[in-house]
């Protein structure tokens, strides 16, 4: 189902026009600069490739802040008059059938009790809408281990029981998880998909307001060229240092970043994968994911399949929106640098891939500058490091050089120009274009009296912002290094897990931080010793990387720190509305973390191996055989591995057994009845089966 | 490797199984069994321990299943049994399993008494059971997601365009001859 392309509106080409041209002609400008400073003696071969490193390195900058300044303006201005949120759009057809949407809710070995409480306090937040009855609920199921897997049924059994909502609220364990997320998804579009209009799919730690929940589906109603509209998720919920001032800098900073993509994208924005809204029949007929050929890590199955997804939509003629203005969609940051870099690592690859799709055939040009962008979230990093090596070089081989005054036929002294204010001007630029956006959200929240207080007061906010630049500046070198050696091992066909996150708080060790940052110590220690030796002038320069480096244990051990969170909370420190003024959805979720009584008895158990428990608790190895698929009879072979394993288990116990053959032995609904008969006619001594 | 030495073998995690248990040791399993699943009278587990012996007794003899364990897979199957008739569900079935996990739930008050005791009392437990039926998903409508053509960029793929453009020309202009 393709839509015929929207002839293109005057005034979205003209504020792409405006934005492109300030992004080439900031980086024309820095890089005349700099190409002056270098064409003293004309261009060597080192200046050349610094040069080019420069122009790829401050155009990615210039995108990033003429974006902000971009948000800045409209923020300011208080309107955006092509915002989807502000176009009135169709009036939906009274005669038409009410829309019907699926929540969606992909899961894959997450902590359980965080993610019903978070669908409870959705469906809480939704039902005072009163309109829970266009929703449903899908909780789709990827998860291998099978203690996450039982405690998962469980946990949505008794969702199900405690808000009634049989038959509204759904789960599904995939067999296979093919094709991971995409293939989750997928395999719901094929088998309830054309059941709903829309799909909103959220992530395992996204919240959203039911507010928001209806007015996304009012405004897919009211804009039929639209297949997804997505919002921008608020960072919420962590109390570590880490995480708050992360919090704090995708808060303040972030809305003037998305109101600025919006500016420019406009109908051809981009997919993050979650706290978004589709529409499911163009999903179904436009974004079936194909295998790329090759082999890892450009080929194979897609992995960062979002921005895929939104490429097709775009490709087939739907329009994709980012509704910056709507406000209550959640999500929740990894806790502390190292979660953060393992997250990176997960990431990392797929937004590689895209390279190859940017080049691919008949992708519009936005989504192609989409895959780029995504591409550089990541590459800029090895680029980074690899201009400081080479400036590093360069300053050396200028530092060996020896003025010559007497040259040719000149009799009187020639002295070497100094370039000394263009490569200040150069400098200052660069780090204008970095540092001033944090300077305009300061200004906005002089603007938003409201606002501000929300930030703690003007004081608060200015203090956090000095304090987060300051983080920022230590935390950028490691995670410079982190995502280089991310780049590097995937390039180099490394294999890159798909662990699944570690999502709450809890604080770094020290040997975990020597472990992981150990090295990245040593290289600055290194550095900064050959820098200072041999090109004293780059060194000071330098500092702010090396004291990055260096000090990356510590830094990663306080930064984890919930204690230091939380007193910096108490301060007024890196305060984000939401912590200020609790959103009642956040505040629900609170709720049924620390006070919810489970309708199911087997749940008070906090502590219960949920394993043993599905083979010895008649009530959780009904609900478990219940809710199996319908599956053949193991083959001769697989009941030989099956009977294996139960012999395993029989002599040795379930911790003699991996995950994996756990999850085989209680996937066969034949196993799983003999095992449950054959726990209960010879009790281990520790299964709490015998009086 | 010392073979001299013997060393003790670590304890099994089951036990070993009673080769032939006493009727004593089959109606005390069972009961504390039918305990699990939420019957309480003495009476009642009494009763349908017997039954459970009897019904294990035609069953065929199961493989590696020892005489407590195949106790137990009667005691199951007499429960579903009773189920699949008051219910109208065929045995086996997934509805079946899905009334066997609503029923040891909790869902339904007074469970034993209503499925084992007077036929009077057995419908408003039904109606309890009925409501309390897991369901895990809707009724699937398939519908096909087709793969979308992702062409990789290719030095000669231009090329190849024009050629094949050319190609199609040709022939499109020989079916309009």
């Amino acid at each position: 189902m393709a839509q015929t392309p929207r002839p293109s509106v005057m005034g979205h080409t003209l504020r792409r026009v405006v934005f492109f041209m300030l992004v080439a002609l900031t980086t024309l400008i820095a890089l005349g600069l700099m190409a002056t400073a270098f064409h003293n003696n004309g261009l060597s071969p080192m200046e050349f490739i610094l040069l080019l490193l420069y122009a790829v390195l401050f155009s990615w900058i210039c995108i990033s802040f003429w974006t902000a300044f971009m948000g800045f303006f409209t923020i300011l201005f208080g309107r955006d008059h092509w915002a989807i949120s502000r176009q009135s759009g169709v009036s939906p057809d009274p005669s038409a059938p009410p829309p019907r949407t699926a929540i969606l809710m992909p899961i894959y070995n997450e902590d359980s009790e965080r993610v019903f409480a978070g669908l409870r306090a959705i469906h809480r937040s939704l039902a005072e809408t009163g309109q829970l009855n266009g929703f449903d609920f899908f909780i789709l199921s990827d998860t291998r281990d099978p203690e996450v897997w039982v405690e998962e049924e469980l946990r949505w059994q008794d969702m199900v029981r405690a808000l009634d909502g049989k038959g509204r609220i759904f789960y599904r364990n995939r067999p296979e998880n093919t094709s991971r997320k995409s293939g989750n998804l997928e395999d719901f579009c094929t088998r309830w998909g054309s059941r709903y209009r829309y799909m909103i799919v959220l992530d395992a730690d996204s919240i959203m307001k039911g507010e928001m929940l209806v007015e996304m589906v009012g405004m897919m109603e009211r804009h039929p060229r639209v297949a997804l509209i997505q919002t921008p998720p608020v960072p919420v919920n962590r109390e570590s240092l880490f995480a708050r001032i992360l919090q704090f800098a995708g808060s303040i900073y972030g809305r003037m970043f998305t109101a600025g993509l919006n500016y420019w994208q406009l109908g051809e924005s981009n997919y993050w994968g979650h706290n978004a809204i589709l529409r499911v029949q163009p999903f179904l007929d436009c974004c079936g994911l194909p295998k790329l050929p090759g082999r890892e890590p450009f080929g194979g199955e897609i992995l960062s399949h979002d921005f895929v997804e939104a490429a097709l939509l775009r490709r087939a003629g739907w329009d994709v929106w980012l509704a910056y203005d709507l406000e209550g969609g959640y999500e929740e940051l990894p806790p502390t640098l190292i979660d953060y870099a393992k997250r990176d690592r997960r990431w990392c690859q797929g937004n590689l891939q895209h390279l190859r799709l940017a080049m691919s055939h008949g992708f519009n040009g936005l989504s192609r500058l989409h895959f780029l962008m995504g591409v550089m979230s990541y590459a800029a990093s090895p680029l980074w490091l690899f201009f400081l090596i080479a400036t590093g070089a360069e300053a050396f081989i200028q530092a060996q050089q020896r003025p010559v005054y007497f040259f040719g036929e000149n009799w009187v002294p020639v002295w070497p120009i100094s370039f000394t204010v263009e490569m200040t001007t150069v400098l200052l630029v660069t780090l204008t274009m970095l540092f001033l956006p944090k300077l305009l959200a300061l200004l906005l929240l002089l603007k938003e009296r409201r606002v501000a207080r929300a930030y703690g007061g003007i004081i608060n906010a200015t203090l956090s912002v000095v304090l987060e630049t300051v983080f920022s500046v230590l935390t950028a070198p490691v995670l410079m290094l982190f995502q280089t050696k991310f780049v590097f091992a995937i390039l180099m066909r490394r294999a890159v897990g798909w662990p699944p996150q570690q999502r709450g708080d809890h604080m770094t060790s020290f040997g975990e931080a020597l472990a992981t940052h150990g090295v990245q110590t040593l290289i600055g220690i290194v550095a900064g010793v050959l820098s200072y030796r041999y090109v004293p002038a780059f060194f000071w320069w330098f500092i702010p990387v090396l004291l990055g480096l260096v000090l990356s244990i510590p830094v990663s051990i306080l930064s984890s720190s919930i204690a230091l969170g939380r007193k910096a909370r108490d301060w007024g420190l890196f305060l984000t509305p939401e912590e200020t003024e609790q959103p009642a959805v956040l505040r629900y979720l609170d709720d049924h973390l620390q006070s919810c009584e489970p309708v199911l008895p087997v749940l008070r158990e906090t502590q219960a191996n949920r394993f043993v428990q599905v083979l010895t608790d008649p009530y959780v190895n009904a609900l478990h055989l219940s809710l199996l698929p319908e599956r053949e009879p193991p083959n001769k072979r697989r009941q030989h591995y099956l009977q294996g394993l139960i012999n395993q288990l029989e002599e040795d116990g379930p911790d003699s057994l991996n995950s994996a053959q756990k999850r085989d032995l209680i996937t066969d609904p034949g196993t799983l009845q003999s095992l449950h008969a054959l726990f209960w006619s010879r009790p281990p001594a520790n299964a709490g089966l015998l009086p | 490797m010392d073979r001299g030495k013997v060393t003790a073998a670590a304890p099994l995690y089951l036990p070993e199984p009673v080769a032939a248990p006493s009727i004593e040791q089959l109606y005390s399993r069972l009961g504390m069994y039918w305990q699990a699943l939420g019957v309480n009278d003495p009476q009642r587990v009494a009763q349908l321990s017997e039954t459970t012996l009897q019904r294990a007794a035609a069953m065929p003899v199961m493989p590696n299943m020892d005489p407590m364990a195949q106790a137990i897979v009667a005691a199951g199957a007499v429960l579903d049994e009773r189920l699949a008739q008051v219910l109208g569900v065929p045995e086996p079935s997934r509805a079946l399993t899905a009334a066997r996990a609503a029923l040891l739930s909790g869902a339904v008050p007074d469970w034993p008494e209503a499925l084992f005791g007077s036929v009077a009392e057995t419908g408003p437990a039904l109606d309890a059971l009925r409501a309390a039926l897991a369901e895990p998903t809707p009724e699937a409508v398939p519908h096909s997601m087709p793969t979308q053509r992702i062409e990789s960029f290719s030095p000669l793929g231009p090329l190849r365009r024009i050629w094949l453009g050319k190609h199609q020309q040709d022939g499109g202009s020989s079916v309009a001859r």
